[in-house]
């Protein structure tokens, strides 16, 4: 009887936590495609594309979040008027960054292979494979539940995170500037407007 | 009666901690003080930057005018052309990975890559074409950077090379071990063919850049500090490669706060 108990046990939690990481898998899914989609329309002008594309990563990245963590020790001295004009420039430079990675898309097929749910941190990793000719590329989303919403909080790349080189990489920075996020702000606008006119034209 | 009250009470338990489950993902709270992650980060230790950083603009400057235009064209070849040379460098490599493997104690690995081998040099013609992969037995890389690291040394400091790129004092030390025991390179020096040595190096540059040429551009683009973002993928890239596991499980995991989305 305890044997099945035990059963009934592990399967019934098992379920539960696949129905997390299936749900992630779909709203992820859907998401996606909307980005793809607005790469699939030769006509449609860089600008719009680019702006489809910051909605759709303004809306399901936890882009607040990561910009807080990238910001390492600098955030708790800076003022609330900077760290809002600074989330606003993370949140742009995201949207900049992931935009520049698509620009090689040419019909590449992607599937969503596996997804589970760790419970011990309460974030469901996608991972995702993408078919190119000669290779294919490994990517694992890591998406956290809020108020019956999913975000993006981290995309690892062929074993790199995203928001772990954004955060080593401003951290380099703001070690140039003294760890003043008012600094930074004025270096992240320069790098924006220089990445978005690489992009649109 | 017993056991089915236990049945309906270990039920009524899941359901609610299926809501539990929601409702703590909503609870996650950081302070804003709190940037920590799952796991700890090691801080790079990057003595040389100043150096490191010049030699990192030559390579750079040298990746723009030489090897990302060359890599660009080579790309334009008909995939299987593509195909064909990568799987070709990649074959050449094995008796190598197959050392490495036995090294790091990894018996199964060490077979299927031997298995590799022999399937694609002979089934495979030299190599050209990758029969081993149809047949189950995967690629699986490993190096003299990795080896040393699994009996126990430790990184070093980073360091950028002229040409060859990132690197730390333990893989430099790695890639020399390779360049010295490498059967294929002896083979090509002792027949007095030693210009084989640098051509294979440029043409396995070539076709590692020219699976890259999007995420470097990416990178290059949008980082506010190119130079480290380009030594943080490379510290992330090795420490998945030395201990073999998947990149959820050894990535930190940053405790990102979504409440004030």
């Amino acid at each position: 009887m305890k044997f099945i108990k035990f059963v009934i046990i592990f399967f019934i939690f098992f379920y539960n936590v696949n129905i997390y990481a299936n749900e992630a898998s779909q709203w992820l899914k859907k998401e996606i495609d909307k980005i793809l989609i607005s790469y699939q329309n030769p006509d449609l002008p860089n600008e719009n594309r680019f702006l489809m594309i910051e909605q759709t990563i303004n809306n399901n990245f936890a882009g607040a979040g990561i910009a807080k963590f990238v910001s390492g020790k600098s955030w708790s001295s800076a003022s609330k008027e900077t760290k809002k004009e600074y989330i606003k420039l993370f949140k742009r430079h995201l949207a900049l960054s992931i935009a520049s990675l698509m620009q090689g898309y040419s019909n590449q097929e992607y599937r969503l292979t596996t997804s589970k749910f760790d419970e011990k941190n309460k974030v469901t990793l996608i991972d995702m494979e993408i078919y190119s000719d000669n290779s294919t590329i490994q990517v694992t989303w890591r998406v956290k539940q809020s108020k019956d919403r999913y975000f993006v909080i981290d995309l690892i790349v062929a074993d790199i995170s995203l928001v772990v080189t954004k955060r080593d990489e401003f951290n380099s920075m703001l070690k140039t500037v003294d760890y003043n996020l008012k600094e930074l702000n004025n270096k992240l606008s320069q790098q924006n407007e220089s990445s978005y006119n690489k992009i649109i034209n | 009666m017993q056991n089915i009250k236990q049945i309906f009470f270990i039920v009524f338990l899941t359901l609610v901690s299926s809501q539990i489950f929601a409702a703590a993902s909503d609870q996650v709270k950081t302070d804003s003080d709190d940037f920590e992650t799952t796991t700890v980060e090691e801080e790079i230790y990057d003595p040389l930057e100043r150096l490191n950083r010049a030699i990192f603009s030559f390579n750079n400057a040298a990746d723009k005018i030489i090897l990302e235009p060359v890599a660009k064209g080579y790309k334009k070849l008909p995939s299987p052309i593509q195909s064909g040379i990568s799987n070709f460098l990649s074959n050449l490599r094995m008796p190598l990975v197959v050392v490495n493997q036995l090294l790091q104690g990894q018996g199964k690995n060490a077979v299927e890559s031997t298995g590799r081998f022999l399937v694609n040099s002979t089934a495979g013609v030299l190599g050209l074409i990758d029969v081993a992969d149809r047949i189950g037995l995967e690629e699986k890389e490993e190096d003299f950077g990795q080896t040393l690291a699994t009996y126990g040394v430790g990184d070093g400091f980073y360091v950028v090379l002229p040409l060859f790129g990132p690197s730390n004092v333990r893989d430099t030390t790695g890639m020399i071990m390779t360049m010295l025991t490498d059967p294929v390179n002896a083979y090509a020096v002792r027949e007095d063919e030693g210009w084989l040595v640098p051509t294979r190096t440029g043409a396995n540059a070539i076709d590692q850049r020219s699976k890259i040429i999007d995420e470097v551009n990416a990178l290059r683009n949008n980082s506010l500090d190119y130079y480290a973002a380009v030594r943080s993928s490379y510290y992330q890239n090795r420490k998945a490669a030395i201990n073999n596991t998947d990149d959820d499980v050894l990535t930190p995991l940053p405790l990102i706060s979504i409440e004030f989305e």
